[in-house]
């Protein structure tokens, strides 16, 4: 609703504007418009600059269909993992023995399985699972790399050395590895594999985090807020971390692709969520045995992860060209 | 290629037509050895070649015939030690091999053998009453290391040997099944040098036979190579081909996918696919439709059954639920839907050609209408998400598993059907172990190979078993009437006798509840079209010595 007004006038505006407004910048975006923008003294301008943001962003997306049909199908497949029952009528769990192996119809999009389930309200139920456990491990991943980041970049010294030489055994033991390792530890089912997948790319959010806070922390401004009297946290809360989440950001797109693809392949070894809940990976696995007489039942669940792992890609490539 | 397939097509339907013609003109002599490829084959067979065999999976790690239950070494067993007595396939009768007669008391206490003369074993040693001796004494001596011996040999008391070739075994009590041991892998005699190495050092390959194959090397779960015996001369009668084999060499490999074993089949790289589970019916179709051959033989032992846990208080406890349960299973579909439209369809705790094995379907009926009813009088009442509560606990049976295939799934939608919720709890192996050591399951699978049904005892007789399927699947009065019936099948050796107990036995497990059948167990193996004399034994491992290779 609110969104649905902001969303016209943001329409009528576009027709009058013309040229991008260039000179404004983005937040995150270092000098005038970070520091200076609070200091625009046109009260009602401040809701036109956000408008006027919005619109030029939407014409630069626009003009990549790629992305619309990347992020389009994103969002599909987060509606649907949110309320599979809107796309289908059928069980994901009601067997049908009548029904077996039948292959890809109108009544059936992806077909059945085995035993006669309906295999794309299988995919559908199968992205709660996979979109669920993705999320966690992104979430774990974002929140424990950022934190360690900030800590070893802002705070320097041995806490660096020792927590960094901590990340780079990590980043030393294969991803995957890692994850089996970790999964048979925690028990089988979709937690612990989120866990076991988080743990696995934290290395990488550190590092980064870490890169910018330091390319950050001796940047002027923050000496400059420094000697304004602000406190060492108010610093990093309100300047350094604000000013390099910014890779951040499109590293958490790109590993959202990873972590689909390692969450399959570990529910594809057998280590996800209990039966009859499947996730992709082990949608693909049980068709496997099938894949020279009914070749759907591996490779329509596997073109879905595929194509949802491509468009997260492409979103984090746009985005971070964008973002230059 | 489309040329060579006809070809091969052709070739195929005149051999058939050729074999065909043979079988009326010599009134059907071949046919009673009840092996398709071997009573159809009319072609002069020729000396030579390597079989190259590919097998699932070796998860025991094991080679001494001995001491190990998995199936496919058993099969690999077969090729290179030999037995006192062979089973036929058809009709389970026993039959003479290393020994040539045998006498049995009146009470199954003890075993003569008169013992075949002539017979070496590839180290060159002679094969006589004292290695009989040896053998039965150290196969003994494993204990619990041997978990189909320790069966087998129950009550085993002494062997005595009468002299170089008569030798007596006696038993401390009644075991009427021991003659139909003798004829198993299990049993096998191996030379005395085989004895002297430690138990773990014959798993890994140190064992010596008097088979028609020797044993050069093993890695478990990666290769087996076997060669023939030139001077070898005394199978049983069973076998057509009574001097050496006429495969130089037999190569083992393990291809855990199914698809990429049965591929490498059709693609010509391997001879023999032999699966754990049934090859598919789809591939079963590439397969022919390659020229290949598809044999198959139904395993006799155990089925494939799943066992309840009644003693840590949990719903199973209830013999009204356990009846329940088993009302609820859907064999028909099962077998149509797992497998293939006419799979035979499970009738027993015990597969159709075990000896002694009783049609028990009407126990088995699938009435899901009945198990409702005694669920509602046991006070289980259906609640809003469909399945059964009865003091706010929802009926929920655990049932740990390592792998959780399609059959579990469809075992766990048709038990929705009446309410029960059948949680599959996929384990880790060594997770899996520990639950069923702690009674910390409800239901637990489980199935054995043996031409006997003395088998059931392994999984399910409390007073010899000490397998957690054995111990938890009974209270004490019922575990004590079911172990009375296994001690009256083992006290003679008259068939009729026999019988009686075990279609008791039979029944009696099914109606306790003790043990809920699923599927009746068939090996099936793909073998290529160039390969001539296929065979099971009577316990549908590999028989190797009618083999023989288009050139």
């Amino acid at each position: 609703m609110a969104i649905d007004t902001a969303l016209s006038s943001s329409l009528e505006q576009a027709e009058l504007e013309t040229f991008p407004p260039a000179h404004r910048g983005r937040p995150g975006d270092l000098g005038e418009s970070g520091e200076n923008r609070e200091q625009d003294d046109r009260r009602p301008p401040l809701q036109n600059a956000r408008r006027e943001r919005l619109q030029y962003a939407a014409r630069r997306v626009l003009r990549r269909p790629g992305l619309v049909v990347a992020i389009l199908l994103l969002l599909f497949v987060i509606v649907s993992a949110a309320f599979p029952a809107l796309f289908t009528h059928f069980d994901p769990y009601a067997t049908a023995p009548a029904d077996k192996l039948k292959a890809p119809s109108l009544s059936h999009l992806f077909g059945t399985d085995e035993i006669g389930r309906d295999l794309f309200t299988r995919v559908l139920y199968g992205s709660t699972l996979t979109i669920q456990a993705t999320l966690a491990a992104v979430a774990i991943a974002v929140v424990v790399g950022l934190a360690l980041g900030v800590v070893t970049g802002f705070l320097g010294g041995w806490v660096d050395l020792v927590l960094m030489r901590l990340v780079d055994v990590m980043l030393a033991i294969p991803r995957l590895l890692l994850a089996l390792v970790i999964v048979t530890a925690l028990g089988f089912g979709t937690v612990p594999i989120s866990i076991a997948v988080a743990v696995g790319i934290i290395p990488g959010f550190a590092r980064i985090t870490r890169a910018e806070v330091l390319k950050v922390k001796n940047l002027p401004y923050i000496e400059a807020a420094r000697t304004g009297g602000a406190s060492w946290a108010r610093v990093l809360l309100r300047h350094i971390l604000p000013n390099s989440w910014g890779p951040v950001f499109v590293l958490a797109v790109l590993d959202f692709g990873v972590a689909i693809l390692a969450i399959s392949a570990l529910s594809f070894l057998g280590f996800g969520a209990a039966p009859p809940a499947a996730e992709w990976g082990t949608l693909i696995s049980n068709g496997r045995n099938f894949l020279i007489t009914s070749p759907w039942l591996s490779l329509l669940p596997g073109l879905f992860v595929g194509l949802v792992v491509f468009s997260l890609n492409h979103i984090s490539k746009s985005l971070e060209e964008l973002q230059r | 290629m489309t040329n060579h397939r006809h070809f091969r097509h052709r070739a195929a339907a005149l051999a058939g037509a050729a074999a065909a013609l043979a079988l009326v003109v010599t009134g059907c002599a071949g046919a009673a050895s009840g092996t398709p490829g071997a009573s159809t084959d009319s072609a002069t067979p020729v000396s030579g070649g390597t079989l190259k065999v590919a097998f699932w999976d070796d998860q025991q790690g094991c080679i001494d015939p001995n001491q190990v239950y998995w199936i496919e070494s058993r099969s690999i067993d077969r090729q290179i030690a030999d037995s006192l007595t062979d089973q036929d396939p058809d009709s389970g009768k026993i039959v003479p091999w290393l020994a040539t007669a045998w006498s049995i008391n009146a009470d199954s206490t003890q075993y003569t053998f008169t013992l075949r003369d002539g017979v070496t074993f590839s180290d060159g040693e002679k094969f006589d009453a004292t290695a009989v001796k040896t053998a039965l004494d150290g196969t003994f001596a494993l204990g619990p290391k041997s978990i189909l011996g320790l069966t087998y040999l129950a009550g085993y008391g002494s062997t005595t040997v009468v002299d170089p070739t008569h030798v007596q075994v006696d038993f401390t009590k009644p075991n009427a099944a021991f003659l139909q041991a003798t004829s198993t892998t299990t049993l096998a005699i191996e030379a005395p040098a085989t004895y002297q190495q430690t138990p773990e050092a014959r798993c890994a390959g140190a064992v010596v036979g008097s088979g028609a194959f020797t044993l050069d090397n093993y890695t478990a779960a990666k290769s087996a190579h076997l060669t023939k015996r030139a001077d070898y001369a005394w199978p049983s009668g069973l076998v057509t081909n009574q001097g050496a084999a006429y495969l130089d060499a037999i190569d083992v490999t393990y291809i855990k996918e199914d698809s990429v074993r049965n591929g490498e089949l059709t693609a010509g790289t391997i001879d023999v696919a032999w699966p754990r589970q049934p090859i598919s019916d789809a591939d079963q179709q590439v397969i022919t439709a390659a020229g290949d051959v598809i044999e198959s033989r139904a395993l006799p032992g155990i089925s494939s059954i799943l066992v309840p846990n009644v003693t840590k208080g949990g719903p199973l406890a209830d013999a009204d639920v356990r009846n329940a349960l088993q009302k609820s299973i859907d064999r028909t579909t099962y077998a149509s839907t797992i497998f293939w439209a006419d799979y035979p369809v499970v009738t027993s705790v015990v597969d159709s050609t075990t000896p002694f094995a009783t049609d028990e379907s009407k126990l088995l009926a699938y009435d899901p209408d009945g198990a409702k009813k005694l669920l509602d009088t046991a006070g289980w009442a259906v609640g809003a998400d469909g399945y059964r509560y009865k003091a706010g606990q929802e009926l929920t049976l655990h049932y740990p598993l390592t792998v959780s295939g399609a059959g579990e799934q469809l075992l766990q939608d048709q038990l929705k059907q009446v309410g029960i919720n059948l949680s599959l709890d996929v384990v880790t192996a060594a997770q899996n172990t520990q639950k069923l050591a702690a009674g910390d399951y409800d239901l637990t699978g489980t199935y054995l190979t043996r031409a006997d049904p003395s088998v059931l005892g392994s999984s399910l007789d409390q007073s010899s078993s000490k397998q957690a399927s054995a111990v938890n699947s009974q209270d004490a009065a019922t575990g004590a009437s079911i172990s009375e019936l296994f001690a009256t099948g083992l006290e003679t050796p008259d068939d009729t006798a026999r019988g009686t107990a075990y279609a008791a036995l039979q029944s009696k497990l099914i109606s306790t509840g003790s043990a809920f059948p699923i599927f009746e167990r068939v090996q099936i193996a793909g073998v290529s079209n160039t390969v001539h004399g296929f065979a099971f034994t009577s316990e549908a491992f590999l028989r190797a010595n009618d083999i023989w290779l288009e050139q």
